[in-house]
């Protein structure tokens, strides 16, 4: 059995926020994370600076990470998940089953050499988004050849350092710990769930997530159908939040959504962009810096579209009732951005029944006691970050760190009665 | 004697293939004081940095390059190698020849690569060791403020063992927590009762700070108290000064021209409203009710919270009508939307408009027009009391604090700086922290969790009573310092304070517990004094050297 | 060192933003020579004129979003420096040779290439 002090479940910006508080404070720490690479979602966030920054705070989640990994006080597990908790207060018992890598990602040095060799389309093996952490090659079971039985060792025996190896199968351990931090995020919400939107069937319709993503990327925004300029572009807000199946506001759609319409605007003066909304949030560092700069050149309608449909020259349709001209209005647009809102993780029923650990009635992990927002029922055991309701990416961090806070008393409290580590 | 460097290249797994490493290395074995060249395909890896260290022992060499993928990984790890191997770990420089050469460029970048080994050659001839060491502090904390935050937070570090100055301006603790009480139901008597007989928390009313000196780990603060002036010693500041309110009279122009007429009518703001719910001896109860607010203030996420909350407490006990006039709801804080559409499922009304109502008076009542964007008319109402919109502003004293500390405020003069690298509850300064309403409109969960997270730092801070640093990494040469306290004035940190030396001279002297490491003072120093060990004048210079001069 | 741009990156944004646009494959003109400096403060108006004197065809300065400066003032007193150095080589009647300051995050690798990129150009119109 291993023992450290605490185990954080998660590795997006809310626990490794907490890792580094307790590490820094001389804590040892197993961060675990299920997939391959740490960082969570808003790792993959763009930077939205114009000409000044617009205090997103997506560079801050890299340099922690960054901070995260070189840490001497923490261990990372990725492709890791817990099974089960026994043990008691101060000394908890989890049970972690580590799904094979396949490219071991202390030996991998990203050389590059495996994905050159590789005969699939797409390839099987390849470099994670760039900017993972660890930056170690992933292979693919779903497109490697040798999972479907047949005979290829072209990557394993391409590779320099010998990272590779395809005879692992999952690996249980077993850590012992003093207590338990959960941040294990949120799901975007899924915007196909309103189909009425278009999303999945007509390209131009893209979620805000997509918009970061192909920011980052590419550095500019194209059309997915053909490549061009766009230079008619709506933001849909509210979209999974604030309606039958999510009664609470994700409180980052509105700052993203103007964030990002600023952004292309600084790139592009000349796009249009609409933004329909039911109550702008406008709250938080930035907001005064857009609005002043772009509150007469961006078009905002109060009210929420429930339909789009794609017109025969590929325009998209978007069909709303204009509140302030009280009738039903149709614009066309060419690309439509669906600000989707911030889910409780489907995973979260799982670790809830292993833990034992409550959710509230909105999906999220509950809180013990309203004056208190990391205790969960069970001692020893805290909710970090947008696992238990939506948070932007400063108050993640604040909460990581709350957190941390707690279960460092958890320790000094153990160690005074002499139980645990 | 020239210093003996060796050169470590890695060819990344045999993977960069447009480097001639071959020539490479015969070129680097010519740069003067160059001993050793060695060639690696992982020296990433455990086998790799074996060698090197046995390389290291067996040469004799006394500064190393390493030419490889980039230092942001593999510098701090390499740093420790050259420790096991005997060195130093600052007698290193890296060349990026991986991330930054191999990989951006087409055709051949055997020149560059060379190039960039000899820019790193160049810099770690001139570097210094340096030492680390642990220094002292104090591990008393300084909290500012009396009201919610304060004094849940002295009672949080009292529970991790810190002692605790609670410094109120007012003569008792507790004032602002009436609508927090009203609100959320906890008992501001039993936290204050609590926080008096906290024997690790020492209470200091009609008290205010006059001065502070120092750097984190030993700040001295003078305090002005109704007896005389106190100097105390802290090694973190915290500030929980709170919030104010304003009734915002600019939105509503027809307050100030009609005052006449008006100054008989029922406005008033949150808190008076708060009084006049749980006032059980009230005349009259009011049957129809007027809020604003977001109308000139964004930062309204209080009072949203403010006008649900007494919405709701004056349905249940008065049955009242009630209207509310906003322009956007906030719900952008836990549990919001639910207690908007509880409000709305008891009837309370909302009316958006995008410009501030017209407020006069009639009759004796208080008259509101605003055109409803719903409607798309406009809506008059006559009401008995209306809940005037406020501003959301930091705690007087503000400004104060702010210049005695020397700590900007954001453009609402709010406390931290609107940069996003001050993560919540810190400031540029390293040991001073904000937390609560003086640092932004936060509803409560913001607020615990800010007292929370500023417990952790500050106890990760000072609870082992020191401090690591690395010694005199930026040092003002006491010789060529001639105290024109420019590096004083340019310090983002506040590091840098005027000591006395030798009994007579002053000199700048930066601490090595606050000193964040940016190099500006070293800039700007018109005696060219400042020594940024690593980053030094001759250290950025050699690197131009030797550019394109092979 | 004739067509060199020697580019000072701060170790908070553009460093991070160049290793980015490594990773991405992205490329740009292979004569840039990365000064790495923690903070574009660091860098002195000496540091920008010796690289000229050696040759350098253009200097960049490279430091973090205005308003994000890691240490608050670094990338505003790197900008004046860049202003002065300008005014300084006009009153010495010396063009063609760029001093310019950009500033980008470390997750905007596209921004490090397109400054490299623009650098060049202004350099190649000047004819040299």
């Amino acid at each position: 059995m291993e023992s450290k002090d605490v185990l954080v479940v998660g590795s997006g910006i809310s626990g490794v926020a907490s890792a580094l508080e307790l590490a820094n404070a001389g804590v040892s720490v197993y961060l675990i994370e299920k997939e391959a690479v740490i960082g969570g979602h808003s790792a993959s966030f763009c930077c939205k600076a114009t000409d000044i920054c617009s205090k997103c705070s997506a560079c801050v989640v890299s340099d922690k990470i960054k901070e995260a990994v070189i840490h001497p006080q923490i261990t990372l597990l990725t492709n890791s998940t817990i099974k089960g908790l026994g043990g008691e207060l101060g000394n908890l018992h989890v049970e972690i089953i580590q799904q094979p890598r396949y490219v071991d990602e202390e030996r991998c040095i990203a050389c590059g050499l495996c994905t050159e060799v590789c005969p699939t389309d797409p390839k099987a093996i390849y470099p994670p988004f760039a900017e993972a952490t660890p930056f170690s090659y992933i292979l693919d079971e779903g497109l490697c050849l040798r999972f479907k039985g047949e005979r290829c060792d072209l990557c394993r025996g391409s590779c320099p350092t010998k990272a590779i190896e395809f005879e692992l199968k999952p690996k249980e351990r077993e850590l012992n710990v003093g207590a338990i931090i959960v941040a294990t995020g949120f799901d975007v919400f899924d915007a196909r769930e309103k189909g009425s939107l278009g999303y999945g069937r007509y390209p131009n319709v893209l979620t805000g997530l997509d918009l970061e993503q192909i920011f980052t990327r590419e550095g500019y925004l194209r059309l997915p159908t053909n490549g061009k300029e766009p230079q008619n572009i709506a933001f849909i807000q509210c979209i999974g939040s604030r309606d039958e199946g999510h009664g609470y506001c994700s409180q980052v759609c509105c700052k993203y959504a103007m964030k990002l319409a600023g952004l292309i605007k600084y790139q592009n003066p000349d796009t249009q962009v609409t933004i329909f909304y039911i109550d702008l949030q406008t709250t938080g560092k930035g907001f005064a810096q857009f609005y002043e700069k772009y509150k007469e050149s961006i078009r905002f309608v109060r009210g929420v579209p429930v339909e789009i449909l794609q017109t025969i020259s590929g325009e998209l349709e978007v069909r709303f009732e204009d509140i302030s001209q009280g009738k039903v209005c149709r614009d066309n647009f060419d690309l439509v951005v669906l600000s989707v809102g911030i889910s409780p993780g489907k995973n979260s029923w799982d670790l809830a029944r292993i833990l034992g650990i409550n959710l509230a009635d909105d999906g999220f992990f509950d809180i013990k006691h309203p004056l208190s927002s990391n205790e969960t029922n069970i001692d020893g055991v805290f909710v970090a970050g947008t696992c238990q309701g939506p948070k932007d990416i400063p108050d993640s961090i604040a909460h990581g760190i709350a957190a941390a806070s707690k279960a460092m008393q958890v320790l000094a409290e153990s160690a005074s009665q002499g139980r645990g580590n | 004697m020239e210093t003996k460097i060796g050169v470590f290249l890695c060819n990344c797994g045999g993977a960069i293939k447009n480097i001639d490493f071959d020539a490479a290395v015969k070129k680097v074995a010519k740069f003067p004081g160059v001993t050793c060249v060695n060639l690696s395909s992982d020296l990433c890896l455990e086998e790799g940095k074996k060698k090197m260290i046995s390389c290291i022992r067996g040469e004799n060499i006394e500064r190393v390059v390493v030419a490889a993928c980039s230092p942001e990984f593999q510098e701090h790890i390499l740093r420790e190698v050259l420790e096991k191997a005997g060195l130093n770990g600052h007698l290193l420089s890296m060349a990026n020849i991986r991330e930054q050469c191999s990989w951006t460029h087409d055709g051949d970048v055997t020149e560059k690569a060379v190039e960039l080994v000899k820019m790193a050659v160049n810099r770690v001839r001139l570097l210094q060791p340096m030492e680390k060491k642990e220094l002292p502090v104090n591990r008393e904390v300084l909290v500012v403020g009396g009201g919610f935050s304060a004094s849940n937070t002295a009672l949080q570090l009292s529970r991790v063992g810190l002692r605790t100055t609670l410094l109120e301006k007012e003569a008792v603790l507790g004032a602002g927590t009436e609508e927090l009480e009203s609100f959320y139901g906890f008992d501001t008597g039993s936290m204050i009762s609590a926080v008096e007989v906290d024997k690790n928390i020492e209470v200091l009313t009609s008290a205010q700070m006059t001065e502070v000196g120092g750097k984190i780990g030993d700040f001295s603060v003078r305090i002005r108290q109704e007896g005389g002036e106190i100097l105390r010693k802290y090694g973190a500041i915290v500030l929980a000064t709170g919030h104010q309110t304003e009734l915002a009279l600019d939105s509503e122009p027809q307050l100030r021209a009609e005052d006449e007429a008006i100054s008989g009518l029922n406005i008033v703001s949150q808190e008076q409203f708060c009084c006049m719910l749980g006032n059980s001896g009230l005349e009259t109860e009011p049957k129809t009710i007027g809020f604003m607010f977001d109308f000139s203030d964004e930062n309204s996420r209080f009072t949203t919270l403010a006008t649900l909350n007494n919405a709701l407490e004056a349905k249940k006990k008065w049955g009242s009508e009630i209207y509310v006039f906003c322009k956007n709801v906030k719900v952008d804080s836990e549990g919001m939307e639910k207690l908007y559409r509880e409000a709305r499922d008891c009837g309370v009304v909302f009316l958006k408009s995008e410009a501030p109502p017209r407020i006069t008076a009639e009759n004796g009542r208080v008259k509101i027009e605003a055109k409803d964007v719903f409607l798309g008319e406009d809506v008059i109402l006559a009401c008995d009391v209306l809940v005037a919109e406020e501003l959301y502003l930091p705690a007087e004293g503000a400004e104060n604090l702010s210049s005695l500390l020397s700590i900007r405020r954001d453009s609402k003069g709010f406390f931290q700086d609107e940069n996003v690298h001050l993560y919540p509850v810190g400031s540029e300064k390293k040991g001073v922290f904000f937390i609560g309403g003086c640092r932004g409109d936060l509803d409560l969960g913001r607020v615990l969790t800010d007292i929370s997270s500023v417990v952790m730092k500050v106890h990760e801070l000072l609870s082992s009573g020191k401090i690591l640093v690395e010694l005199e990494k930026v040092k003002a040469d006491p010789q060529k310092c001639v105290a024109c306290l420019t590096c004083i004035r340019v310090c983002p940190h506040g590091a840098i304070q005027l000591v006395r030396v030798d009994g007579s001279k002053e000199v700048a002297e930066i601490s090595d517990l606050a000193c964040d490491a940016c190099g500006i003072c070293a800039a700007i120093c018109p005696a060219k004094a400042i020594k940024f060990q690593g980053y030094r004048d001759e250290e950025i210079l050699a690197q131009i050297e030797a550019i394109q001069e092979l | 060192m004739n067509g060199c741009i020697v580019a000072f990156c701060c170790e908070h944004s553009a460093y991070p933003a160049a290793d980015l646009a490594g990773k991405l494959r992205l490329h740009y003109p292979e004569n840039i020579r990365v000064i790495r400096v923690p903070c574009a403060g660091r860098v002195d108006v000496i540091h920008i004129l010796k690289a000229l004197e050696k040759g350098a065809a253009a200097v960049l300065v490279l430091g973090c979003e205005d308003g994000a400066c890691h240490h608050i003032t670094g990338n505003t007193r790197a900008k004046e420096r860049v202003k002065y150095c300008n005014m300084l080589l006009k009153e010495v009647q010396i063009d063609g040779r760029p001093v310019a300051m950009f500033n980008l995050s470390p997750n905007a690798p596209h921004k490090f290439v397109s400054a490299v990129n623009e650098i060049t150009k202004i350099i190649k119109e000047s004819g040299r």
